[in-house]
């Protein structure tokens, strides 16, 4: 029995038990806990029942179950996201997809792949490794993060600079709306007739259904993939070779920048061989057909040492490349060896703004007196700041936490955006007004509840809600991108 | 048949078919846009939008009522339009201006209405483009009407769609709510992807007035490769061709002959040439090299002659043998049957010529069976409209459609924005 009294009706704890068996219901408290938060631990909440479906028909069951009781529910993956989105309802049942794990189909002929929403992102481009395809979203979490959660939160990765998002990559999905009702949204074949509602899925964090299969375009592994790593003495320098490496028209497959701090921390867990007295490392990859990556290489190279970059090492053996990849991935990981806890900011700005940006997010820092280590996909403008601080400290943490919404909202008011993949959650949905004005929330919210009209589809993420962010007075109030400079009022 | 060129006039046969038009506005600006939606729901009339006016003959005919509630059984069949609402044509064509280039950030920002062709020639001095090429279909197109009815050339295969350039969008609903979504960063997940909801809705939903798009390097050079092949011999050569590393931009199949263009550096490019020798050589094709000139009119071929009907058809990419089988047993001796396909991604266009509507809708009803049965779809694009008496265009709506409907009410709830012209009677 649920031991936290009446969060959900005793009928619907039977009937869930019926649906999914013994193995697929956890009402223990003490195991429940183990799913109160995500990667975003900062946020908690103990769900009521926790779900564990194994096909679609258990998850159709489960979600039917829950519109007759009016029960609101959370869908989970594998629980890696960074914004909160699967932090449980207290009074909801969370449906955990880990179980339904399972590849479908693989097309190799047509380059295809349907997989289960609990497949990780990794294991599909494992599945397909022998016929030279893969999967190429790739977040740092790819060992571990489920595509059902790649496509709640439209994953991007080190390589979406070339080959975009996981909007870009998902065919099809079937669907299992809050009624419990399974829709087939896209299709395996392009342009199925009517709306393209798995592009409104897709980075939808699970606010509009639960998805219990995935189609997926996989891609041929290019012939060949260079990569170096430059030094340069600070930032700014590092980010004038990005810029340089753009306007030659060159469109490499990743450009990954780090600071000092950034660059301490990484080699310091993962010896990846970064120079740790440099200012700042900028890691370029290039793929594609061999000779042109080729020149396109000495381009780049040429670019870098024209920036001003100190030094420049070529990582071109197979183990050498995985060794700086590895030593990138763990950056946020590797934060614990500087402090003992972090906050890791998504913000996102028009490259071009980069100079500008990094010296406000120092300006911001000082005053906070706090220290931040800046990670970030530079090809695309999405910086992970992480700011570093103690919760031991009385009042840290709440200055930790100002910092990082501040840092966000900073992105914003450069024309940029408040995430660029880990998510809008429960972390920024009241932050969601700095970039979008009235009518546009509103008409998102309506778009929601086409899916899901009593808003029982985990709810309060994404959209603001009076209940959480306290109400805003009505009147005309300036779009935020107008204040920006960026758009004008009619 | 109305001619190309009347069709895009003012007030277009295809966009007027049925619906009698009192109004047509002509917004410079997104207030006058707005304006434009507004005054038109006061009056009480339905809104049509047109842009370059080379694809209007792509909806379905009106149907009466103002939702498929009203109307009765939402079968999305062509009927009669009784108690149909007068209808506000607006015409985007006025909302022309490039509103800002940022070189350095490969994006920019559109009104709408912008003709492609003069967007494009004022990306070119910084060495950069909107990476889609679709048909001019006779005429002049439209950034947004492009969007709007997710029209793509051959090299979406080598560039993705526009909708997966479009990465901000400002669009006025039925009750002059004005919806942005996106933003002008091309990473960017805050918030619901509404540019997705708005590309392909062929203007059911709202009135498209701003779009903000990422660009591309203009290719440093280019080379054009002709393989005649039959079409189950291309079939199985393409599908070679996915799985080897030579990029492509294009593939394209055209009656009896693959083309196939590679973008990218000077340097590297004929060694890409000699991969792709190699490999037609192992299926016993010979290809030549061909001039660049010959893409506009295998892009145009998509679109047919004036008059002609077209059918687009959307399979697997290796089913390119079997669309063209299963429209060779289709075809009589009455029509007349050429396929254009965008062979690498699956889309085929086949256009009909000759015989009655009846005659036309059996050969497309034939293949429309055939296309199901291998998991694909078919819709009729131009047609004459007497077609439409023996056939829905849309065909049979997905598991979606209801999920699609409570979409339009939620958008668009008095049904205003072209009713009855979408698939599933929307």
């Amino acid at each position: 029995m649920v031991d936290d009294a009446d969060a959900v009706p005793t009928e619907l704890q039977s009937e869930l038990a019926e649906i999914l068996g013994p193995e697929g219901l956890i009402t223990e408290r003490s195991q429940r806990r183990t799913y109160e938060s995500d990667g975003l631990t900062a946020y908690r909440a103990v769900p009521a029942l926790v779900a564990l479906p194994v096909s679609t028909e258990q998850v159709s069951g489960v979600m039917r179950a829950c519109a007759r009781h009016g029960v609101p529910l959370v869908p989970r993956g594998a629980g890696t996201g960074l914004s909160g989105g699967a932090l449980p309802h207290p009074d909801g049942v969370l449906i955990v997809l880990s179980r339904m794990r399972r590849i479908v189909d693989v097309d190799v002929l047509n380059q295809r792949i349907t997989v289960e929403p609990g497949v990780t992102n990794a294991a599909v481009s494992r599945a397909v490794a022998p016929h030279q395809l893969y999967y190429a979203p790739d977040p740092s979490s790819q060992i571990v993060c489920s595509i059902g959660g790649n496509v709640a939160e439209n994953s991007g990765g080190a390589h979406c600079l070339k080959y975009g998002f996981t909007t870009h990559h998902v065919l099809g999905c079937e669907l299992v709306l809050p009624d419990g009702q399974v829709v087939q949204v896209g299709a395996a074949t392009l342009d199925p007739p009517g709306y393209d509602l798995r592009g409104v899925l897709v980075g939808s964090e699970g606010t509009l259904g639960v998805v219990t299969q995935v189609t997926l375009r996989l891609l041929r592994r290019p012939e060949s993939v260079r990569t170096l790593v430059a030094d340069f003495t600070d930032p700014a320098s590092a980010g004038t070779a990005v810029s340089a490496i753009v306007a030659a028209g060159v469109v490499p497959a990743a450009v990954e920048m780090m600071d000092n701090l950034a660059i301490q921390a990484c080699e310091s867990d993962a010896a990846a061989g970064f120079d740790v007295n440099a200012g700042a490392a900028l890691i370029v990859e290039l793929d594609g057909p061999e000779a042109e990556c080729d020149a396109s290489f000495a381009e780049v190279v040429a670019l870098c040492q024209e920036s001003g970059a100190t030094a420049i090492r070529i990582a071109d053996q197979p183990d050498e490349r995985a060794r700086v990849w590895q030593g990138r991935k763990a950056a946020f990981a590797a934060m614990g060896r500087l402090a003992p806890d972090y906050l890791v900011q998504d913000g996102v700005i028009p490259r071009t703004r980069l100079g500008e940006c990094l010296a406000r997010i120092a300006e911001l820092a000082a005053d906070a007196e706090l220290r931040v280590a800046n990670v970030f996909h530079a090809g695309d403008g999405n910086l992970h700041p992480l700011v570093l601080f103690d919760s031991s400290r009385p009042g840290e943490t709440e200055r930790a936490e100002a910092l990082s919404t501040a840092i966000a909202e900073l992105c914003v008011s450069f024309g940029g955006s408040l995430s660029g993949e880990h998510g809008i959650g429960a972390d920024k949905a009241c932050s969601m007004p700095k970039m979008f004005g009235a009518e546009d929330l509103a008409i998102m919210d309506r778009v929601r509840a086409a899916f899901d009209p009593d808003g029982r589809c985990n709810p309060d993420k994404v959209l603001p809600t009076p209940r959480l962010c306290g109400e805003r007075p009505g009147r005309y109030r300036p779009h935020p991108l107008e204040t920006a400079g960026v758009i004008e009022r009619w | 048949m109305p001619s190309r060129s009347e069709a895009a006039g003012p007030n277009p046969p295809d966009l007027a078919a049925g619906a009698d038009v009192v109004t047509v506005a002509r917004p410079t600006d997104l207030a006058g846009a707005r304006d434009a939606v507004v005054t038109a729901g006061t009056a009480g009339t339905s809104v049509l939008i047109r842009g370059g006016g080379t694809k209007l003959g792509w909806w379905a005919r009106p149907r009466g009522g103002s939702s498929p509630v009203e109307a009765g059984p939402s079968s999305g069949r062509a009927s009669s339009v009784d108690n149909q609402r007068p209808s506000t044509v607006i015409d985007t064509r006025g909302l022309d201006q490039l509103i800002h280039h940022e070189p350095g950030d490969m994006t920019a920002t559109v009104q709408a209405g912008m003709r492609l062709d003069l967007l494009q020639a004022a990306l070119a001095p910084a060495g950069q483009w909107l990476a889609i090429d679709p048909p001019r279909r006779g005429g002049v197109v439209t950034v947004g009407g492009v969007f709007a009815a997710n029209d793509a050339g051959p090299r979406r295969f080598g560039y993705g769609g526009v909708r997966d350039l479009v990465i901000g969008s400002t669009t006025v609903l039925a009750d002059g709510a004005v919806s942005r979504s996106g933003g002008t960063v091309i990473k960017n997940v805050a918030g619901y992807d509404l540019n997705k909801l708005w590309c392909g809705s062929l203007g059911t939903l709202g009135l498209v007035v701003e779009l903000t798009v990422r660009l591309h390097p203009l290719p440093e050079a280019t080379k054009t490769v002709r393989i005649p092949a039959a079409a189950a011999s291309a079939s199985s050569f393409v599908t070679d061709l996915l799985a080897s590393p030579v990029e492509c931009v294009a593939v394209e199949w055209s009656g009896d002959a693959l083309v196939i263009q590679l973008e990218g550096r000077a340097a590297g490019l004929d060694a890409r040439l000699d991969q792709l020798a190699r490999l037609a050589g192992e299926h016993g094709l010979e290809p030549e090299l061909v001039d660049d000139d010959v893409w506009p009119a295998l892009r145009e071929a998509h679109g047919g002659a004036p008059g002609a009907t077209v059918v687009r058809a959307s399979t697997l990419p290796s089913q390119l043998g079997a669309v063209s089988d299963a429209l060779a047993a289709a075809a009589g001796t009455d029509v007349s049957v050429t396929l254009h396909s965008h062979a690498g991604l699956g889309l085929h266009d086949a256009v009909l010529t000759g015989g009655d509507a009846s005659t036309q809708a059996a050969v497309i009803g034939t293949l429309r069976t055939a296309v199901e049965a291998l998991g694909g779809h078919v819709v009729v694009r131009d047609r004459p409209p007497e077609l439409d008496d023996h056939l829905d265009p849309w065909g049979v709506p997905g598991s979606a459609i209801e999920l699609m409907r409570s979409v339009k009410r939620a958008v668009d709830p008095e049904w205003r924005f072209a009713p009855g012209r979408f698939v599933g009677g929307i």
